[in-house]
């Protein structure tokens, strides 16, 4: 299994070096980008039997010539013992992949496994499911989940059942099925497979791994590029979202894996914008929130547990989204508790280093929370956040652009909310930010410091006093047209009294 | 890293009260007092034109295949894949920021804010208007306007010493340049290579990365030209070479040294000077983005000509 909890280290394993093992993670990591551009990004997840251990691997012809003996022995013979016993020893030759080709063109060879998968003898069912599954693992496209389609009855029908380690077994092979092509989820669906999986998890919702195993089965059928147009109402009315929500919290024993499925499938309903309100409704934004907010105490604590921000990042995309729902006057009440943003804060401090993109998402959190809220503008200044929030804007990989519209945000709100600013430190910030090379950061820089020195002639004061004139003045003659225009009009309107020679005066 | 009450307020789980209905909430507004009330939508100039603001306060949706999400999105298969163990040169870190040199034809890039502030405080400050050159303090920015912007200089100096000692203080002055620099060599003990007097524009360089600390030696240091390249100091090695200001062979000079310029005609390196004529007029023509003459850079300036206008 992959819990995190116990560390499966590549590294560990005798015939790849560390050094080869990060070189084919950058590969990797390169094909899964360009996989999401092209928005073809699935991933499909193995379980390996506890009781086995890795074998050292047979040659690939030995397998399979193995599979077809095997599969020779399954159709032919009579008596269960055997039977299970060949099964058993398909299913390990099965891990080959040119076995899985070799064995899927054989045209007895699905109909032989779903007669063992559908019979009475229950270990042949379980062998008979997990030879399935390696199927529905494989690399090769030959082996695609519409071969195997016989089986889906079958699976779907088990996941009522209480065998937790069978019925896990199934979840993962009709989650492996999910993504690769519409038909399949059409199939998927009207077979029944969301009811099933409701009353699956309802079963089983103590048993943290069929929980997992549930939820990473919704996250492959709702991140489907067309699920929002049936699957994601479905899932909607299916009763499944109390199970999500109370699945985030982790077990310390069991580890994050279950939480963070069900916030990756909680990601996924919310970015889908289909029916925020039922999904508020429901309490997913209190729920995020709070969870969130536990997170941030134990971030802050310095906690080194593994894989956090892998449950962090889907849970600040519900919330950073559900935060549209509704005005955010009426959203209050979910979003109620102060040290939120704290978390928020804790977050792009913490893991600024480690995941950039982390921080700017948090950032992009504080933005929909400040936009139009003069109650949460006043919360960051209350709590001296704007300092943490500020140092951030040296960094860009997007993150100072949003650190600026946050700040912009609080300007906006007044001129009580702009001295505020101005007390943390913004003019001399903005001073440095507006000597970037990133034009559109010194642009959003000149309209936030307009705003600042507009709200009170004293921040003009302050800005002149801490020598930024020249830098305008410099500005002027930019090559950009949008910084010219907006270093003249503040020069013109805002520091023109203040400037050091008015003639007018002389004489 | 965290401040401390940052991880106060996230920690500590007693009486506080963490409603946000507990913190007061500031009036919201712009008072009419001091300058004109101001929107963050867009803003007027005198002449009716409106300045539409880049970005505006509003929240933000991402779907989830927004190009915003997609680190975290892979973060996310790469565990799924089993492939999310991590050492720590593995991990990508934040990207400082850039500064860059907002003057017109200085594009300049530094990766800290100290080497913005020097390079502009260096180099951009006491620039003289009608040739571009950057000169390190006002007394020699006024020594050099003087004594080759003015033509009233040119006709007294015939007359009388009028070459001031370069050094603050030295209230000396002297018929010529070379009495000048033979007397800063020989009273204040100059080395024999500095660079006195130089002409008014030196050759464009625009290829190697600039040292703007030349060993505190050279006191004049031309501008970069508009370029993709950064700024390269100039490399006279003699003091008595005059360069010319032929436009042609400034041209030239541009050419050469642009890679990217693919009109132009290989020119081999480096392009010798020819004539010690005067230098005329300052070429225009082959600056695309200069600083207007009117511009006067530096604390304690003013605003107005300097030099060409400035005697009448």
């Amino acid at each position: 299994m992959w819990r995190l909890n116990v560390v499966r280290h590549k590294a560990g394993r005798p015939d790849i070096s560390l050094e080869e093992f990060k070189f084919k993670k950058r590969a990797h990591e390169k094909q899964l980008r360009q996989a999401r551009r092209d928005r073809q990004l699935v991933s499909k997840r193995l379980l390996v039997n506890d009781d086995e251990d890795e074998e050292g691997g047979t040659m690939d012809t030995l397998a399979s010539d193995q599979v077809l003996e095997y599969l020779q022995m399954i159709t032919n013979g009579r008596e269960s013992l055997d039977t299970e016993s060949q099964l058993r020893a398909l299913r390990k030759a099965l891990r080959d992949p040119s076995a899985q080709l070799t064995f899927i063109k054989q045209q007895c060879s699905i109909p032989a496994l779903v007669t063992n998968l559908s019979g009475p003898n229950t270990q042949c069912r379980l062998e008979a499911a997990r030879c399935f599954h390696e199927l529905s693992h494989s690399p090769h496209r030959e082996v695609d989940p519409w071969r195997l389609r016989q089986a889906t009855p079958y699976l779907i029908t088990y996941l009522s059942g209480q065998s937790p380690k069978f019925t896990e077994l199934c979840l993962y092979t009709l989650a492996n099925m999910c993504p690769d092509s519409d038909s399949v989820r059409e199939m998927l669906l009207a077979q029944g497979i969301i009811p099933a999986l409701t009353s699956c998890i309802q079963i089983h919702r103590y048993n943290l791994a069929v929980v997992e195993a549930v939820a990473f089965t919704f996250s492959q059928l709702v991140s489907a590029n067309s699920a929002a147009e049936k699957i994601i109402p479905a899932v909607l009315a299916s009763g499944l979202i109390p199970y999500l929500l109370s699945g985030l919290t982790p077990d310390p024993q069991f580890g994050l894996g279950p939480a963070i499925e069900c916030a990756w499938c909680l990601h996924y309903l919310c970015c889908s914008n289909v029916d925020s309100g039922t999904l508020v409704a429901h309490g997913a934004l209190l729920q995020c929130t709070s969870m969130l907010v536990t997170l941030g105490g134990a971030v802050a604590k310095g906690s080194e547990m593994e894989g956090l921000e892998l449950l962090i990042w889907p849970l600040l995309r519900c919330v950073g989204n559900l935060l549209l729902s509704g005005p955010l006057g009426t959203l209050q009440s979910h979003v109620n508790d102060s040290r939120f943003l704290a978390a928020l804060c804790a977050f792009a401090q913490v893991f600024l280093q480690t995941h950039p993109a982390l921080t700017r998402e948090s950032v992009w959190v504080l933005n929909n929370l400040t936009a139009d809220s003069s109650v949460f503008c006043s919360a960051l200044l209350y709590l001296n956040l704007v300092p943490a929030l500020m140092q951030l804007l040296h960094f860009s990989h997007g993150i100072n652009t949003m650190v600026l519209r946050v700040l912009g945000n609080i300007a906006h709100h007044g001129r009580e909310y702009c001295l505020h600013l101005a007390q943390a430190g913004l003019l001399s910030a903005l001073c440095a930010t507006m000597k970037m090379a990133d034009s559109e950061v010194v642009t959003f820089s000149l309209e936030v410091l307009d705003q600042l020195v507009s709200s009170d002639p004293q921040l003009a004061d302050e800005f002149i006093k801490q020598n930024g004139l020249p830098l305008l003045e410099a500005m002027q003659y930019n090559s950009q047209e949008t910084i010219r225009i907006r270093a003249t009009h503040l020069l013109e309107h805002h520091l023109t009294p203040h400037c050091t020679v008015d003639t007018s005066e002389v004489a | 890293m965290l401040q401390p009450e940052l991880i106060q307020l996230l920690t500590v789980s007693d009486v506080v009260d963490t409603s946000i209905d507990a913190i007061p909430t500031l009036t919201v507004g712009f008072s009419p007092k001091g300058s004109a009330f101001s929107s963050f939508t867009s803003h007027s100039t005198e002449e009716g034109e409106k300045i539409p603001y880049t970005f505006t306060s509003h929240q933000i949706l991402l779907s989830k295949d927004h190009e915003f999400f997609e680190d975290g999105d892979i973060h996310r298969h790469l565990y799924l894949q089993n492939l999310s163990t991590c050492t720590a040169d593995d991990l990508p870190t934040a990207r400082a920021c850039e500064f860059k040199c907002h003057i017109s034809g200085c594009s300049q890039v530094f990766s800290c804010l100290d080497g913005y502030e020097h390079h502009y405080n260096t180099l951009h400050r006491h620039v003289c208007s009608s040739c571009q050159k950057s000169l390190p303090s006002t007394r020699l920015l006024d020594i050099h306007i003087q004594e080759w912007h003015d033509s009233l200089f040119s006709i007294l100096s015939e007359r009388q010493d009028m070459y001031q000692c370069l050094l603050e203080g030295c209230e000396l002055k002297f018929r010529s340049r070379e009495q000048r620099k033979d007397h800063m060599i020989n009273i204040h003990k100059y080395p024999s290579d500095f660079r006195f007097d130089k002409a008014k524009r030196t050759k464009k360089n625009k290829t190697a990365k600039t040292n703007l600390l030349q060993k505190g030696i050279s006191m004049e240091v031309s501008i970069s030209e508009p370029a993709v390249s950064p700024y390269r100091p100039e490399e006279e090695d003699s003091m008595e070479l005059q360069r010319t200001l032929d436009p042609a062979e400034e041209h030239l000079h541009a050419v050469e040294m642009s890679t990217e310029n693919a009109s132009a005609p290989n020119l081999p390196v480096p392009i010798p000077h020819t004539t010690d004529q005067p230098i005329s007029q300052h070429n225009r023509g082959t600056q695309s983005h200069r600083v207007p003459r009117t511009v006067c850079f530096g604390q304690g300036r003013v605003r107005g000509f300097r030099g060409r206008g400035r005697r009448i």
